[in-house]
Order: C-alpha cells, then sequence, then structure tokens
C-alpha cells in the first residue's frame, strides 16, 4: 500500500473505532434519560412509604413494604456476606501462601461468574424447600453467597496494598493478630475495605434473580419476621414490569427511578473514595 | 494453651473454607436435586423439546438453544463494541476525559440487570422491532433467519439487550491487557512508520489471549444472566426456527416455570437439571477465560 492509502485508511479505522465507542456507551445515557423522565415524578414521600395500589382502581400508591424489605436484607446481607468476605480477604491477603488461599482465591473467581439464578436454587434447597415457605432469610443468604467473592477480593486487595513497613510497624508495637489486623491496619486500609462493602452493598440493592426463588415478593405487608415472605424493590420491578395492569407499571419505573438513584449514589461514593486514598 | 495468634489464624481459616463449602454446597444441591430427571430419563431429557407438566414430560431443548442463540448474538455484536471502546479510552481518546469514559462504563457494567431488563423491555425492544426487524424480516424474509414476522419480545432483542450489557465488562478486561503492554513494544512500532491504526492492531495481536479471555467471561456472563433475558425474550417454549421467534433461555425458564413447580412432582428436578447443565457449560467456560487471564498476567 502507498502512504496515502496508508493514511487514508488509519483514518477510516480510527473513526470506525471511535463511532462504535461511542455507540456502546449511548444505552447508559438512554437508560438514566428514560428512567428519570418517566420514574422521577412518582417519587413522593408517600411513594416510598405507602402500599402499592391495587391493580385497578384506587390512586397513588408506594413501594413501602420493598422499601423496607430491601433494607432489611440489605443489612443482613452486609452482615452475613460482608463479615464473611471481610475474614476471607483478609485471610487471602495475610496468608497468601498456603494452599487454602490459593484454593479459596480459585474458588471466589469462580463464584464471581455463577449465574445467580443457580445461588437461589441453592438457597431454596438448603432453607426454603426444608421450611416449605419462602423466606426473607434465605434471600439474605442466597444475597450474601452472591457478595462474598466481590467483597473477600477486593477487602484482599485493601490488606495487600498496605505498605510492608507499615505492618512492620504495627507487629513491632507488641500487640496480638487480631489487635494489629482489625484495630491498627484496618484504619490502614479502611477506605478500601469500606468500597469493598459498598460494592457489595450495591450487588445486593440490584440483585433480583435468586430473590425469584427466595423470597417470593409479599405485595401488600411491610415485614412479618426473617422466616416469611418479604419483598425487595428489584423484585417489585420485575414483577409489575410483567403484570398486564398499566398503573403497575407505573410504579415500576418510580421503584426503577429510586432504585438507580441508590446506585449513582453508591457509585459515586465510591469514586470519590478511590479518588482520595490514591492522593 | 494456645495463643492468641493461634485462634485467630483458626477463626480466619473457618471463614476462608466457607466458599469452598458454598461452591461444593451448589454443586452438590445442583446434582442432588436434578437425580430424579435424570434417573427417569436419562440424556434425553437435554436433547427433547418437550414441556408438559400434566404428562410430567420434560427436555429442555428449545431453552439450551435460547441460551446458545442469544448468547451467540450478543457475544459476536458486543465484541466489536467492546474491543473498540477499549482501544478509545486507552489511545485514542484526550486523557483528560479518558476517566470519564472509564467510569461510564464501569457505571454500565455495575447496573442492575432488572434496570436494564425494564429498559428493555420499554425501550430498547419497540425500537429494534420498528427500524431494525421489521426491515431485515421484510427485505430479507426469504433468508431463514429473518423469517419470522417480528414481535418486540424475542430471541434476537434478548441478544442485543445482552451485548450492552456485556460490552463494558469486557472491554474493562481489554482495556486492562492493552494499557499493559510495555510502551517499548508501542515506540518501536511507531519508530517503524507504521500509522496509528497500524501499531493498534499490532497491539491488539499482542494481547489476543486477553480479548479472547474477554469473550469467554462474557460468554459466561450472557448464559447465565437471568432477569433482563426473561423481561425481553418472550417466554415461550418452542424450538426457535429464526432469530425473531420468542423463546425461551435456560435461566429465563427457571425464572418463569420455578414459583408453580412444587405443584407437579418432576418440574423441580427438571429445572434443577437444566440448571446443572447451565452450570456445567458456565463452568468450562469461564475456567478457559480465568486460564487465558492467568496465561497474560504470568507473561506480563
Amino acid at each position: 500500500m502507498t502512504l496515502n492509502k496508508r493514511k487514508i485508511m488509519d483514518k477510516i479505522m480510527l473513526g470506525i473505532i471511535s463511532a462504535l465507542a461511542i455507540a456502546s456507551a449511548i444505552p447508559i445515557f438512554s437508560i438514566i434519560i428514560n428512567v428519570y423522565s418517566e420514574g422521577a415524578r412518582h417519587i413522593t414521600l408517600n411513594f416510598l412509604i405507602d402500599l402499592p395500589p391495587p391493580p385497578i382502581g384506587g390512586k397513588g400508591g408506594g413501594i413501602g413494604p420493598a422499601l423496607v424489605g430491601s433494607l432489611i436484607l440489605i443489612s443482613l446481607t452486609l452482615l452475613i456476606g460482608g463479615s464473611i468476605g471481610f475474614f476471607t480477604g483478609l485471610y487471602l491477603s495475610e496468608f497468601s501462601h498456603t494452599r487454602l488461599a490459593r484454593y479459596t482465591q480459585m474458588f471466589l473467581q469462580i463464584m464471581v461468574e455463577f449465574p445467580t439464578i443457580i445461588v437461589g436454587l441453592f438457597a431454596y434447597a438448603i432453607l426454603v424447600a426444608p421450611l416449605k415457605r419462602f423466606n426473607a432469610l434465605a434471600g439474605a443468604i442466597a444475597l450474601s453467597i452472591v457478595i462474598i467473592p466481590y467483597v473477600a477480593l477486593n477487602v484482599r486487595e485493601a490488606y495487600k496494598s498496605i505498605p510492608y513497613t507499615l505492618k512492620e510497624a504495627a507487629f513491632s508495637l507488641g500487640v496480638s493478630a487480631p489487635i494489629a489486623y482489625l484495630r491498627i491496619l484496618l484504619s490502614a486500609a479502611r477506605r478500601g475495605i469500606l468500597t469493598a462493602l459498598l460494592i457489595g452493598m450495591a450487588k445486593a440493592a440490584g440483585e433480583t434473580a435468586p430473590l425469584l426463588l427466595t423470597i417470593l415478593g409479599t405485595t401488600f405487608t411491610y415485614f412479618g419476621g426473617i422466616d416469611q415472605p418479604i419483598n425487595a424493590i428489584p423484585l417489585l420491578i420485575y414483577n409489575f414490569a410483567l403484570s398486564p395492569y398499566e398503573k403497575w407499571h407505573q410504579v415500576a419505573w418510580g421503584a426503577t427511578a429510586v432504585l438507580l438513584t441508590i446506585m449513582l449514589t453508591i457509585f459515586v461514593i465510591s469514586r470519590l473514595m478511590v479518588r482520595e486514598a490514591k492522593i | 494453651m494456645i495463643s492468641s495468634e493461634k485462634i485467630f489464624s483458626i477463626f480466619l481459616i473457618v471463614f476462608a473454607s466457607t466458599s469452598l463449602l458454598i461452591v461444593v454446597g451448589i454443586v452438590i444441591s445442583l446434582v442432588a436435586n436434578s437425580y430424579p430427571i435424570f434417573m427417569r430419563d436419562g440424556p434425553s431429557f437435554i436433547f427433547k423439546s418437550v414441556w408438559n407438566p400434566v404428562k410430567e414430560d420434560y427436555g429442555i431443548l428449545p431453552a439450551l438453544l435460547g441460551t446458545l442463540i442469544s448468547s451467540a448474538i450478543a457475544i459476536s455484536i458486543s465484541m466489536p463494541l467492546a474491543i473498540s471502546l477499549a482501544i478509545f479510552s486507552a489511545e485514542i481518546a484526550p486523557k483528560s476525559i479518558r476517566g470519564f469514559i472509564n467510569s461510564i462504563s464501569d457505571l454500565m457494567a455495575s447496573l442492575p440487570s432488572v434496570i436494564y431488563g425494564l429498559w428493555g423491555l420499554y425501550v430498547l425492544a419497540p425500537i429494534l422491532n420498528q427500524y431494525i426487524m421489521t426491515p431485515l424480516h421484510q427485505y430479507l424474509g426469504f433468508i431463514p433467519l429473518f423469517s419470522t414476522k417480528p414481535i418486540p419480545t424475542n430471541l434476537f432483542t434478548a441478544g442485543i439487550l445482552l451485548a450492552i450489557m456485556i460490552t463494558p465488562f469486557s472491554s474493562s478486561i481489554i482495556r486492562e491487557a492493552y494499557s499493559a503492554v510495555p510502551y517499548h513494544l508501542k515506540e518501536a512500532a511507531y519508530s517503524l512508520g507504521m500509522t496509528r491504526w497500524e501499531v493498534i492492531r499490532t497491539l491488539l495481536g499482542y494481547i489476543r489471549s486477553a480479548i479472547l479471555a474477554g469473550a469467554f467471561l462474557a460468554l459466561g456472563r450472557a448464559m447465565g444472566e437471568t432477569v433482563a433475558v426473561a423481561m425481553v425474550v418472550g417466554n415461550t417454549f418452542t424450538l426457535p426456527r429464526s432469530l425473531f421467534d420468542m423463546g425461551y433461555t435456560i435461566s429465563s425458564l427457571i425464572a418463569n416455570q420455578f414459583p408453580n413447580a412444587e405443584a407437579y412432582s418432576y418440574m423441580v428436578p427438571a429445572l434443577y437439571g437444566g440448571a446443572l447443565v447451565l452450570f456445567t457449560i458456565g463452568l468450562v467456560i469461564n475456567l478457559a477465560g480465568l486460564y487465558l487471564i492467568r496465561r497474560v498476567v504470568a507473561r506480563s
């Protein structure tokens, strides 16, 4: 090829790459615009606390039970999955030479890629079928399994990023390992650890598939105990969007605007933390 | 006396073992719960096309094909986009907006699939139907792939939605590998008088195992994705004859049928059987992807 042809080829290919790159980002803008233009007008204080409207007749209505359910599920998940993930990550960072650490690391990487519906089937088998009842705890366990690998792998990075000199300094104080890791070094790695938990929280807030098989999704009750069915915002969106009722579609859009706001907030906070941590 | 160090490390070992137990538990629960259907029907359960709860007759072939078709559409559309996005943010875009582009891409990767599903159902599906599927059917309907008269929710829509969802994911893998290419290689390429595109093409060749890894891992995601697909795939149990047929995927079949499965004696085992098939395919694909990534990391 002559130089001219190569230069033209260069321009064309760079143009195609840029166009494709921009095209691949269009959906996110379309999603944000559509969700807020359809959903934002529904969000009022009453929308956040009221029961959903009946499918036909009645006015207004909200997502109260689903919001309460989501808050309970997220708290339980952070408690169970967050702590398992945290200590697993700490082990992976500090005992990385052991065979158990190598296997755990590999299994966590496989777990990240698990279809989450399979996690739901597992939680169904161990907690729903024996109790013969859909329940909040099964949902929280399923969500915990989903977030463990994310939390563990990020906590591992957080502890690994602590400079070796700082670790030596902590241990030279003569304190025991738990105090060195959980009091002194925890504060050195706190941003990374908080980011890990935020990522886990975002997963727990948005994950839907395992909830279909575990919590069932109540419509008109808020909370009846962790051994009872419960609702969650993503599950409500799924159920209402696929229902034949126009009014429920509107509630689904409103709930999506709420969920998107939660996601964007978590995303921005974790970005800011990572940026500050780097300075 | 046992020292506190010892207790602490035992404590950590217990937590680290949990993930091993979970993975083993998941495999056991899939095998144990699908055992009845495989004992009764053998492999024909995978290769026949029937879903008749009344007669307790189940075969998941249409859902398996649906999974393969929708994820094949997804991966073939998303790879050019993912590679372009990675190169654009690592090489072409002005340095000042690269951080922004990466943020957008990470945000897309972390958005819950139910939001994609709702948007796909009410925004994407009608657009695809009007501007892409209907014209394709009208003008190229003689090709079997486009032979069904399209309605908005079908395998094609599911494939496109999946492509949108997995693009940022494989893109970030490719981007990392691309940025990790030793700088002297790039300099050497430019010093030969190559144009920018020729340098990019050379570097893409250098990181081809990372690109393949991104494709494998994204394919695994596409096959396992549940709710977004369940919202746009049509949920109809027939053998697909064209891309525009409504269909099922294994995961959307589970999502859709599980709530009433307990009423029948073999439907729960059948759905666990489907999950076992999905799990096995996904595991092979993901292990291949992880192996390729490890090779890339080992080299750099």
